[in-house]
């Protein structure tokens, strides 16, 4: 004997439901890789950047050598500071050329000496300190630790981080009421076979959890699908070089398929919870 | 056993479906539950399966009153209670003998427990050759004989029936008749209800009479 599900398989929503959830996990996906890409984005400028400082010492005439020695004298005894290199006017013209060009009056030209300082990341010296000394030893002096781009960057990936966690959100809104709409509709068009399911003596729990199952079923085809579908996108985007090339920066971390997995596992768990909590609620109702 | 004392009933702000009906039914006893249309027979089976509470009076089933049992409780109890609907109330998309094992599933019996129960019940029932059909193929007689096989099939300690000769023949609803005395004789407790009133006169069973609200000590005719 064969044993037929309790529920026919329309009351769920059927095929449609799996591919309305595969959309929205989908998109969540994306708004999953863009967070992910965003964070990586921004540890990359900020890691860049961190350990770092440079002194900028600007001159019409030149900067004298004595000033150079003064203000890495003042380098090397701060606390945090662990080396300080002056940069040879090659270097210096080295960096300016973009801006410039390789045109040889650029030697001429009364370009800042620069100090490349080297800081410890985890005993950062503290910036206006630092900028104090020097304004006392050196005048024109400029101490940069970047800290002004860090926290740009840092601003624009928590902004990237909360648009993609609002969409997230949207998408799981938009999951739980598709299931509860879904769900309500089937608890009507089945309320006879519902009912006489319960007069031969099912607990409201036992309905519930025959729509729990079916949408298990159900999320778990539309995740799978859906987290798929992006994945394609994703190497596609890959294989193109759009994200390698064009933005390199949005290149996914290690493990960026963990957050995938997650997705499906919470488009699941999400599912049945709704399913689960309208069927109760409809059955203390009356419905059925 | 089944204990009424002044149940009265209606549906919402209706007039009233029945009024102060007093009556006992003893465990392992076979009732008739007699009345015209609309005497409120099918009503008082809703009660009798918890389907709706009393608007008065007190309704004891298994020495519980019914309206102090909680959702669960009554689930249990429905657990000990079978039907047969007037209107079948079979699952269309299953097979008769998927429709059968209904309460042994609701019940958590595994499949490998029920499956020879689920078959003995449809060849006491007569329909063993049609084990894998679904409703929509089977005559009213046919699936009268489902819906009471399905009734049965947990061993309920009380059986409730619904006008379930009202739509067969009368060599029919004489081989359902029986069906029902066996299950009679195997101890369960019977509720019947018909119009039938020559059917009632010759089983010799009590019969309650909505009519007039009296239970009949059951004499055979």
């Amino acid at each position: 004997m064969k044993r037929g599900a309790l529920i026919p398989s329309e009351a769920g929503g059927g095929i449609l439901m799996g591919l309305i959830i595969a959309a929205m996990a989908f998109l969540a996906c994306f708004a999953l890789a863009g967070s992910l890409g965003a964070s990586k984005l921004a540890n990359a400028w900020t890691e860049g950047l961190s350990g770092a400082a440079t002194v900028r010492i600007g001159a019409e005439d030149g900067v004298p050598e004595q000033q150079i020695g003064i203000v890495l004298d003042i380098l090397k005894s701060t606390d945090g500071v662990i080396d300080a290199v002056p940069l040879t006017t090659g270097e210096v013209a080295a960096l300016l050329e973009p801006w410039f060009g390789g045109a040889p009056e650029l030697a001429d030209l009364p370009a800042p000496a620069i100090i490349a300082v080297t800081i410890d990341p985890l005993n950062e010296p503290d910036s206006a300190i630092v900028q104090a000394q020097l304004d006392g030893a050196a005048a024109g002096a400029v101490y940069d630790d970047h800290g002004q781009w860090r926290g740009r960057a840092a601003s624009a990936a928590k902004a990237v981080r909360s648009v993609a966690i609002g969409a997230l959100l949207v998408c799981a809104l938009a999951i739980a009421a598709v299931v509860i709409l879904a769900v309500r509709a089937g608890l009507h068009a089945q309320k006879s076979n519902i009912s006489t399911l319960r007069l031969a003596g099912a607990e409201d729990r036992y309905v519930a959890g025959l729509y729990q199952k079916r949408y298990f079923w159900l999320s778990l085809f539309g995740g799978l699908l859906g987290c798929g579908l992006a994945l394609l996108a994703l190497f596609g985007f890959n294989a193109l070089g759009t994200i390698d090339r064009a933005l390199p920066a949005l290149a996914l971390p290690q493990f960026w398929w963990i957050g995938f997995v997650g997705v499906i596992l919470f488009v699941v768990l999400l599912s049945m919870f709704a399913a689960r909590l309208t069927v109760l609620s409809a059955l203390r109702r009356g419905a059925g | 056993m089944i204990q009424f004392e002044n149940v009265g009933f209606r549906y919402g702000r209706g007039p009233d479906v029945l009024q102060s009906l007093s009556f006992e039914v003893p465990d392992g006893a076979f009732t008739f539950v007699t009345g015209a249309s609309g005497a409120g027979k099918s009503s008082l089976l809703r009660l009798l399966y918890l389907d709706d509470l009393p608007t008065a009076g007190k309704i004891s089933l298994f020495g519980r009153d019914v309206a102090s049992l909680t959702r669960d409780e009554i689930a249990w109890f429905r657990r000990r209670i079978g039907v047969v609907f007037q209107d079948f109330r079979l699952l269309d998309h299953l097979t008769a003998a998927e429709n059968v094992a209904l309460p042994l599933r609701v019940a958590g019996a595994r499949e490998s427990a029920y499956r020879d129960n689920v078959a003995e019940m449809l060849q006491w029932v007569g329909l063993g050759e049609k084990m894998n059909v679904r409703p929509a193929q089977l005559s009213g007689g046919e699936k009268q004989r489902v819906a009471i096989a399905r009734a049965v099939v947990a061993s309920p300690d009380i059986i409730l029936a619904d006008e379930p000769t009202g739509s067969v023949d009368p060599d029919m609803a004489e081989r359902i008749m029986q069906l029902f005395m066996e299950m009679n004789r195997l101890g369960k407790t019977v509720v019947f209800a018909t119009h039938d009133v020559d059917m009632v006169g010759r089983s010799g069973q009590p019969c309650l009479d909505l009519g007039t609200g009296s239970m009949s000590s059951g004499v055979a005719a």
